[in-house]
């Protein structure tokens, strides 16, 4: 304690007092690191929220089942009832029931509408009414004893603008009708579910609303203790073949793991922003070794041990650290307010329906957050530690100080990072651990570092081989320019690196972005082509389970006489804990007029394959997440049919982040079983006129006829809105990297001022010697002009083999897909000379400070 | 040939380089100011030696400052080598810098990342003069000093002594008419501050170049033609001649 107390004393007597005589220098620094730390924290606390709402949502409605009894791509029927009843294993079950409804007249959002038996879930999940204890017991009594009933929550209820025994109309896929509310139930268990957007029905009165007679969409257990591995065996022979015994976590931990790798993904984008940051620290601290020599050596004189110096200036690492922490809290409370949003919106979009209600501060969270950012901090100013604790007390004795020169540090670090940089190869062909990159984000990680271990070497050369030229080309101010920087050491390049990280994201970034978009748009125009696409009513909330009425769909195929029509059935399947989703689609007329994006198999010969029923095609994802491959076999119960068919290609889609299988719907009808129509996509065949007009007159007709049954969106408008999710998604690592790219700027300023700063003399001797103010001003230019072309090239250079790492390896082993590499040039051209001008004017206030001091000084100064 | 007797810049008749009238400068600080020298009267011929004495706050690197045209007086008059430096603006006083004054400093002040001959050219090339002529004057100077073997080697690898010789060449690359020394025996052993007192002497005996050295050293008193000793910001006693 009291050497702690000895540290503190003399670290506030040392570096806190220099801090405070430096402050514009130490804010900028801590500016840039808060920066980082608000943008790690807000990413991490906003998908935190999602994954918290999601998986509590899970929790609450999976309840206490031990298992769960589905029917893949269909529902479970009740016959299966008796076979429980009767079965040793089995304590206690429940059947459920869930889809999405809506108040008629339209008010709010789609909500979540839970059928299930009163009197059988009671052990399952804990839902409770708000009343008296009389008043309770007769509320949800009246589930079971009236028909059309409806208990509600209380943020429903509001949102509805209802009270409990009021009549309400709810609309679905297949009907409308009238419920009395009977209840509102207290905010707990059950009633958070989907952030408390849930309403419960009885199992009787949900299947008459849906059609669904005699059918649930899964049946909850509750197995007698020491129920044995052999009992379940026994339980599933009992039940019919395609009836699957699951986890009742399976789909919270599937859903979750999605999350979670999202989660990852953004947190790395995140700590570039960190990483930058670190830089301005490292370059601050750095200084202040470097200035404070004769200092440290008159401590080290006067017996202070090296530690104490190494543990001083970790300390001041570390003071970054924490007030850069402690002021990312209100920038951080800012930038969450936009994350939380688009962060759970582009969840529900990609993977799975969230509901964030609020921020949710998880400890675990906050405590990750400061622990990186103080090691972050520490890590910055270890070796500007190491620095000063060699620093020997002889140097108190010297006078004359004419700059240390480390050049043989370039060639070493240059050594380190071919290292780091070849590292890079094996690390990228190494498959993921447990679906997470490790690998590839660990070759990312070795790639910056390698890049910004490089630039003093970069620097030395380019000094070296530009100054002689420059001096017949743009005078002594150049010529010098590139001389000093070509001897100025890490600090330099370490500003340099700091460039170079944030332009090599930039430039990966805008690759990645712009080879995805440009991918995308080629799957949206050949894969999602048609005139008009037609489904149930409510059909994408409730992700086309059900089927169109038979009398809509004969009468839409009345309009075959002049459009060409693909029906199409989606059947939402699991392989193993892998989401996926099953399509039976009228193939003959949309290879037709549409296509897919081909990644495995040739379109000539697969498609004739395809029309004939004799093989599937499975997405890339798919692909990726289940190892099958042309040629191999695709295995899955649907509806109660057992498919077995062959793959035969392997394309591009990117619907949603689970894969997709696509197979003939005329031959799935002739093989297995009629899987309906669950949505439709018209063709017009007459593309002479206005295909618009056509589209709105063919709206207008279904319209008139069906009223609101349908939901019909026109292909132009679908695959405008695809584009428009898709650079939504991309908006928050658009903010994300325009952050990382203001800290580097912040880093070029605070590294051109310190350049000044410590050179204050030298400059002060050039203008003594005869160099005009303008001469010094267009030297200090030339100097921030090398570091930021330095930091460019090496930055794009840097970019382009991490755009390669993000297309082929963190996205391929992310989300399973890769996308076609295309470069926008026109971008890339644009901004290069952007980036170059925004970092030379984060050198006009070097310049302005350059001549601030009076030359006299140099005559002052002892 | 020395390369000192190139320079041709002196007048034949002595007359005064350095006029001073009421010469002043002073620093604000608060509501009040410093004085650093208050209304000094000087005149010194051309091709004098002079030495500057005075304790530590007496204002001879005010002074020096003054005549080197690194700082604008307050008050009073200064004229040097026929430029009046006490209402110059910017642009002229960097013409006056290159063309008239040559400073050596006691910390020496060479560029750490330009090796010895670049140092020395440094100045002439700030001014665009052509690269080879500077470059052939450079190597005479650096003959001269006796630093021919040290041409491509930074300041981190000389001597003092040979820091301060690398000095004096770059103050006499522009041949400039007055040579302004401050404490230039300050970080150096009695050997070496004996040779650069005695060539400061040399170059101004052999071609006639006035020099003036502020120092608190006794070194270069049996040299000096002209001793002025300055007290408080003034001058303490009148200039004494030799």
């Amino acid at each position: 304690m009291p050497q702690l107390n000895f540290l503190l004393k003399i670290f506030l007597w040392f570096s806190v007092r220099h801090l405070r005589r430096h402050l514009g220098r130490a804010l900028v620094v801590l500016f840039g690191i808060a920066l980082g730390a608000a943008v790690f924290t807000s990413v991490r606390l906003s998908v935190h929220a999602s994954l918290q709402s999601f998986t509590r949502s899970m929790d609450f409605f999976a309840g206490t089942a031990d298992k769960v009894l589905v029917r893949p791509g269909g529902h479970v029927p009740e016959g299966v009832l008796p076979v429980l009843l009767a079965h040793p294993a089995v304590k206690e079950f429940s059947p459920l029931l869930t889809t999405y409804v809506r108040v008629h007249p339209a008010k709010g959002g789609a909500f979540l509408l839970v059928g299930i038996d009163p009197l059988l879930d009671q052990p399952f999940r804990s839902w409770r009414l708000r009343g008296g204890r009389t008043e309770i017991a007769e509320r949800w009594l009246d589930l079971i004893r009236e028909p059309k009933t409806v208990i509600l929550t209380e943020p429903l209820s509001r949102e509805i603008d209802t009270v409990a025994g009021a009549r309400i109309t709810l609309d679905h896929s297949r009907n409308r009708a009238e419920f009395r509310v009977a209840g509102v139930l207290v905010p707990e268990g059950l009633a958070l579910v989907e952030g408390g957007r849930v309403a419960l029905t009885d199992i009787a009165t949900f299947q008459e609303f849906t059609g669904l007679f005699g059918l649930v969409d899964r049946i909850d257990l509750r197995l007698r203790p020491k129920t044995s591995p052999a009992q379940l065996e026994d339980l599933a022979r009992k039940l019919p073949e395609e009836i699957e015994i699951r986890s009742p976590s399976a789909a919270r931990d599937s859903g979750s793991a999605m999350i979670r790798a999202y989660q990852l993904n953004l947190s790395v984008l995140s700590f570039a922003s960190l990483f930058v940051g670190m830089f301005l620290v490292y370059s601050l601290v750095a200084l202040n070794a470097a200035s404070r020599r004769r200092e440290l050596a008159i401590l080290r004189a006067l017996g202070a041990s090296p530690r104490l110096l190494f543990n001083l200036f970790l300390a001041e690492g570390a003071l970054f650290g924490v007030c850069g922490w402690l002021l990312a809290i209100p920038l951080g409370s800012v930038l969450v307010k936009y994350l939380l949003h688009t962060v759970s919106q582009t969840i529900s979009t990609l993977f799975v329906r969230v509901h964030v209600e609020g921020l949710l501060l998880s400890p675990a969270e906050v405590a990750v957050s400061f622990g990186v950012t103080l090691c972050v901090a520490v890590a910055a100013a270890f070796q500007p530690a190491r620095d000063a604790m060699r620093v020997p007390p002889k140097e108190a004795m010297e006078i004359a100080h004419t700059g240390r020169l480390r050049r043989r540090m370039a060639g070493r670090l240059a050594a380190w990072a071919a290292g780091c940089l070849l590292a890079c190869v094996p690390l990228a062909l190494l498959p993921g651990v447990a679906g997470v990159p490790l690998p590839g984000y660990l070759a990312i990680l070795l790639l910056f570092v390698g890049s910004a271990l490089m630039a003093p070497w970069l620097l030395e050369h380019l000094g070296r081989a530009v100054s002689p030229g420059l001096r017949r080309l743009a005078g002594t101010p150049a010529y010098l320019a590139g001389r000093y920087l070509r001897d100025s050491g890490a600090r330099t390049s370490i500003s340099v690196g700091a460039l170079i990280t944030a332009v090599a994201l930039f430039t990966a970034l805008v690759v990645m972005i712009h080879s995805f978009r440009q991918t995308v748009e080629l799957w949206v125009r050949q894969t999602v082509s048609g005139d008009l696409f037609v489904t149930t009513k409510m059909g994408q909330v409730n992700r086309f389970q059900f089927p169109i009425p038979a009398e809509i769909v004969d009468n839409l195929r009345e309009a075959g006489s002049y459009a060409d029509l693909v029906p199409s059935r989606r059947y939402p399947l699991a392989y193993g804990d892998f989401p996926y989703e099953f399509e039976a689609m009228g193939m003959e007329p949309f290879l037709k007029h549409g296509g897919f994006v081909w990644l495995q198999g040739e379109a000539a010969e697969v498609q004739p394959r395809l029309v004939a029923g004799e093989g599937l095609l499975i997405s890339e994802v798919f692909a990726n997440r289940t190892g099958l491959e042309p040629g191999d076999t695709f295995r899955a119960w649907i509806e109660g049919s057992r498919v077995e068919l062959p793959v035969a290609g392997v394309i591009r889609d990117y619907r949603t982040d689970g894969g997709v299988v696509f197979y003939s719907w005329d031959h799935f009808k002739e093989r297995f079983h009629d899987p309906q129509w669950s949505g439709v996509r018209f063709y017009f065949r007459d593309r002479s006129g206005d295909i618009d007009v056509q589209t709105a007159a063919l709206r207008e007709l279904l319209i008139g006829r069906w009223g609101d049954r349908l939901d019909m969106i026109s292909g132009k408008d679908l695959r405008e809105a695809v584009l428009r999710i898709f650079d939504e998604t991309f908006a928050i690592t658009s903010v994300l990297l325009l952050i990382a790219l203001s800290v580097a700027a912040l880093g070029i300023t605070t590294t051109m001022t310190v350049l000044v700063l410590e050179r204050t003399r030298q400059l002060n001797t050039l203008l003594a010697v005869g160099a005009s103010s303008r001469q010094v001003r267009a030297m200090i230019c030339w100097e921030a002009g090398f570091l930021v072309t330095a930091g460019e090239l090496a930055g794009l250079l840097c970019g382009f083999v991490l755009s390669y790492l993000l297309v082929y390896v963190i996205n391929r082993q992310s989300f399973g897909w890769t996308f076609l590499y295309t470069v926008d040039w026109g971008v890339l051209a644009l901004s290069a000379p952007l980036i170059v001008l925004t970092a030379l004017a984060a050198a006009l206030p070097a310049v302005r400070t350059a001549l601030r001091e009076p030359p006299a000084m140099l005559l002052r100064e002892r | 040939m020395d390369p000192t007797d190139s320079i041709d810049m002196m007048d034949p008749t002595p007359q005064p380089l350095i006029i001073a009238r009421g010469l002043t400068r002073s620093y604000p600080l608060g509501d009040g100011a410093v004085i650093g020298i208050n209304a000094v009267n000087l005149m010194v011929a051309a091709g004098e030696m002079v030495v500057l004495k005075g304790n530590s706050g007496s204002g001879k690197s005010t002074l020096l400052s003054l005549l080197a045209g690194l700082d604008r007086p307050t008050g009073g008059e200064l004229v040097v080598a026929g430029h009046s430096l006490s209402g110059a603006g910017g642009v002229d006083l960097t013409r006056y810098r290159r063309e008239v004054v040559g400073m050596v400093f006691q910390s020496f002040n060479l560029l750490p990342t330009l090796d010895v001959l670049e140092n020395v050219c440094l100045p002439a090339l700030l001014a665009e003069k052509p690269a080879e002529p500077v470059r052939n004057k450079a190597l005479e100077l650096l003959d001269w000093l006796g630093l021919r073997n040290r041409l491509h080697h930074t300041p981190a690898q000389l001597s003092g002594g040979e820091m301060q010789r690398t000095a004096i060449a770059r103050a006499l690359i522009n041949d400039p008419a007055l040579i302004l020394a401050d404490e230039p025996t300050g970080n150096l052993d009695s050997r070496n501050g004996r040779i650069v007192i005695d060539l400061l002497s040399e170059l101004n005996r052999r071609s006639g170049r006035t020099v003036v050295v502020a120092t608190h050293s006794d070194l270069a008193d049996d040299l000096a033609t002209v001793r002025i000793r300055l007290q408080d910001g003034a001058l303490a006693d009148p200039p004494c001649h030799s």
